[in-house]
């Protein structure tokens, strides 16, 4: 379950303070498929960097299965981040000058799983989310678009978290591909039991998940 | 893979700023080993220039060098203080005398030639009258009969001949030598004198009407020296009825560093009386170049690491800032600053790998032709004026300065290597603080 209770999120600039999240509260059940849309400058990213623990929240809670991640520490935060957080990006954020297979291993790494571990994982991985085998040892920009942002949610599966956070990610697509990687995320939220909010301002996308949530001037104005 | 492979890696993402990095890092720690080489090369140079010197401060009456000039002769009341002064360890007594054939039985060793001749001439005639068989005092007139005559040397220190006029280094070859406060009528002579006398150890001459055993013969690897003989310094005083005079005495000092503090107080207590003189004053002249060219080189070496560490500083900031966006999803997936730190310090420290082992290829062809270039420009700016025994002596001491042979040890490379570590580490500590500075977050807001 995720739960988020009265979480604001204050920038101070040099003028005046910009209120990015105002005041939200909601809650997620294990598994589901949640999107949130909004147009830009609503506070969908914001929202998403303070669930993924990327940022702190100015007050309020996030509560993550047991544990409230607002009042972790620095480095219990880095291990939420890895082995509970998965993260998709719009314009998938992979190292470019590691592989497919590399890119997927590298959480893996970081949460000190054994090697052998993460080359059999990680192939099983890009397996799942339809890379083909040779495709596994290019680089990113080997790939096409729609075959990265696969690296992507497979590097985001890669420790088996509980909650995947997307942000845009059919965003840089073209819709056919848009379509496919939504299905595919789709499809992992019930085959692995993963709770997954995506951020989009794509209706089409948002009317088919399990629960939208709109946002508007950092407000959550609909559910 | 893991944080160092990819700090590797990472390190030829852009082949042309590898290309950059390393070759001008390469020339920098090129440099550096150059200046490396110069200073040991130069440091090793003044080390065996100040122990070939020595710590010792000549005394000898005013006006007076060896048989030269004129003047009185020092007397052991007058040299006595000198024992007491702060930091003199021992002072060394002796008196010269020439044996003429009116003195001894013996034969001098050394034949007259046209030299001898022609010194004796400009004498006035005093060795020729001394010595017998020669008539008339100018050069032009001499006759074959000149015979030059013996020097011998009294002296508490029997052993040490640096402070007479032939020099080298004594080597007893047969025999013993004479404690310094011995009283006996004995000598240590020289081998040629021996070899022309037909003398052995325990064979005896006369000198003086008195019978002079040979106590020991002794080799100082110069013919003037071997034609010598050594006798113990109240005895020949005794003898030659110069009771309690001195003609040269050598003051032994605790460090050279205090040899011209020595020097002053010695010139104070004997005032005109005494010429003081020292090789450590005309030695510190003379290596004063070399001395320049070490602080020249620190100075290089160190500006060179600083220039080093700068380069590196300024190629991770530029790669922190690049990889911004990177540096943030990696923290996104589970990464610590401590993980991505390193893996930025290994870049860095490939980077400067790959530089220092240019460097120490430059280093090695460079090395000994930059320190022949500064030394020879040096040496040639400041070379000594002066001349006399240690004026002589430093003529030599100048030349070979100038002979110094810069080489690229394993010390040199290991210092390479530890330098470029220290430029590396020193180049990447703001990265580092960058590193840590970047959020997560901001991968988002990047989006």
């Amino acid at each position: 379950m995720l739960q988020i209770t009265n979480l604001k999120k204050v920038f101070k600039t040099a003028g005046d303070d910009v209120v990015a999240v105002n005041d939200v509260s909601l809650s997620v059940a294990d598994g589901q498929f949640a999107s949130i849309i909004g147009k830009s400058g609503s506070g969908k990213s914001t929202l998403l960097s303070l669930l993924g623990a990327l940022d702190k929240p100015t007050s309020g809670h996030i509560i993550v299965g047991d544990k409230d991640i607002t009042k972790m520490h620095d480095r219990a935060l880095i291990q939420y981040r890895g082995r509970k957080i998965g993260f998709v990006f719009q314009s998938y954020n992979l190292v470019p000058n590691l592989t497919a297979l590399e890119n997927v291993m590298l959480p893996m790494e970081y949460a000190k799983l054994a090697k052998s571990e993460r080359i059999k994982r990680a192939t099983h991985l890009l397996d799942q989310v339809g890379l083909s085998a040779d495709q596994h040892s290019r680089k990113p920009g080997k790939l096409s678009g729609g075959q990265q942002q696969r690296v992507a949610i497979a590097r985001a599966l890669a420790n088996k978290p509980s909650l995947i956070l997307a942000d845009e990610p059919t965003g840089n697509l073209d819709s056919q591909t848009g379509t496919m990687i939504f299905k595919l995320l789709h499809e992992l939220s019930r085959t692995e039991n993963t709770t997954i909010v995506v951020v989009t301002h794509d209706l089409s996308i948002s009317g088919k998940t399990d629960v939208t949530f709109t946002l508007r001037d950092g407000k959550l104005v609909k559910k | 893979m893991n944080v160092f492979s990819r700090g590797i890696r990472n390190a030829f993402r852009n082949s042309i700023r590898t290309f950059s990095i390393v070759l001008i890092l390469g020339l920098i720690i090129g440099l550096s080993l150059a200046m490396l080489v110069a200073r040991q090369a130069v440091s090793q140079k003044i080390s065996s220039v100040e122990s070939s010197v020595g710590n010792t401060v000549s005394i000898s009456p005013a006006g007076v060098r060896g048989f030269s000039g004129g003047g009185n002769p020092l007397t052991a009341t007058q040299i006595a203080p000198i024992q007491k002064l702060s930091h003199v360890t021992s002072v060394d007594e002796s008196l010269s005398d020439r044996l003429t054939s009116s003195t001894t039985n013996l034969q001098s060793s050394i034949d007259a030639g046209s030299l001898g001749r022609r010194f004796a001439g400009n004498d006035g005639g005093q060795n020729i009258a001394q010595s017998g068989g020669f008539s008339g005092g100018n050069e032009g007139s001499a006759t074959a009969t000149f015979s030059p005559p013996v020097i011998v040397l009294g002296t508490t220190n029997p052993s040490d001949l640096s402070n007479t006029e032939g020099g080298g280094t004594f080597k007893l070859t047969s025999g013993k030598v004479f404690a310094s406060t011995s009283t006996d009528n004995v000598a240590v002579i020289g081998s040629s004198l021996a070899t022309k006398n037909n003398l052995q150890v325990g064979s005896t001459f006369t000198a003086y009407s008195t019978t002079i055993t040979v106590l020991g013969i002794f080799d100082a690897g110069n013919t003037f020296s071997n034609s010598q003989l050594i006798m113990p310094l109240v005895t020949l005083q005794t003898l030659s009825g110069q009771a309690g005079d001195i003609t040269s005495a050598v003051a032994t000092v605790d460090s050279i560093t205090n040899v011209d503090s020595v020097t002053t107080a010695i010139k104070n207590q004997l005032g005109s009386a005494a010429d003081v003189t020292n090789a450590a004053t005309q030695a510190q002249n003379t290596i004063a170049p070399l001395k320049n060219i070490q602080t020249i080189s620190l100075y290089s070496l160190i500006g060179a690491v600083i220039a080093g560490a700068v380069i590196i500083l300024l190629t991770m900031i530029m790669i922190v800032r690049e990889r911004r966006r990177e540096i943030g999803v990696i923290k996104a997936i589970g990464a610590s600053n401590i993980n991505i730190m390193v893996q930025f310090m290994t870049e860095a420290i490939t980077l400067t790998f790959l530089g220092s082992i240019i460097g120490i290829g430059l280093g090695v062809v460079a090395g000994n032709p930059i320190t022949k270039l500064l030394v020879t420009n040096s040496a040639n700016s400041s070379a000594p004026t002066g001349a006399g025994r240690f004026g002589r002596a430093f003529g030599g001491i100048t030349n070979s300065i100038t002979s110094v042979h810069g080489t690229v040890g394993w010390s040199i490379i290991l210092y390479g290597l530890g330098g470029a570590l220290v430029i590396a580490i020193l180049g990447s500590a703001l990265a580092s603080y960058f590193i840590a500075k970047v959020r997560p977050a901001e991968v988002m807001r990047a989006e």
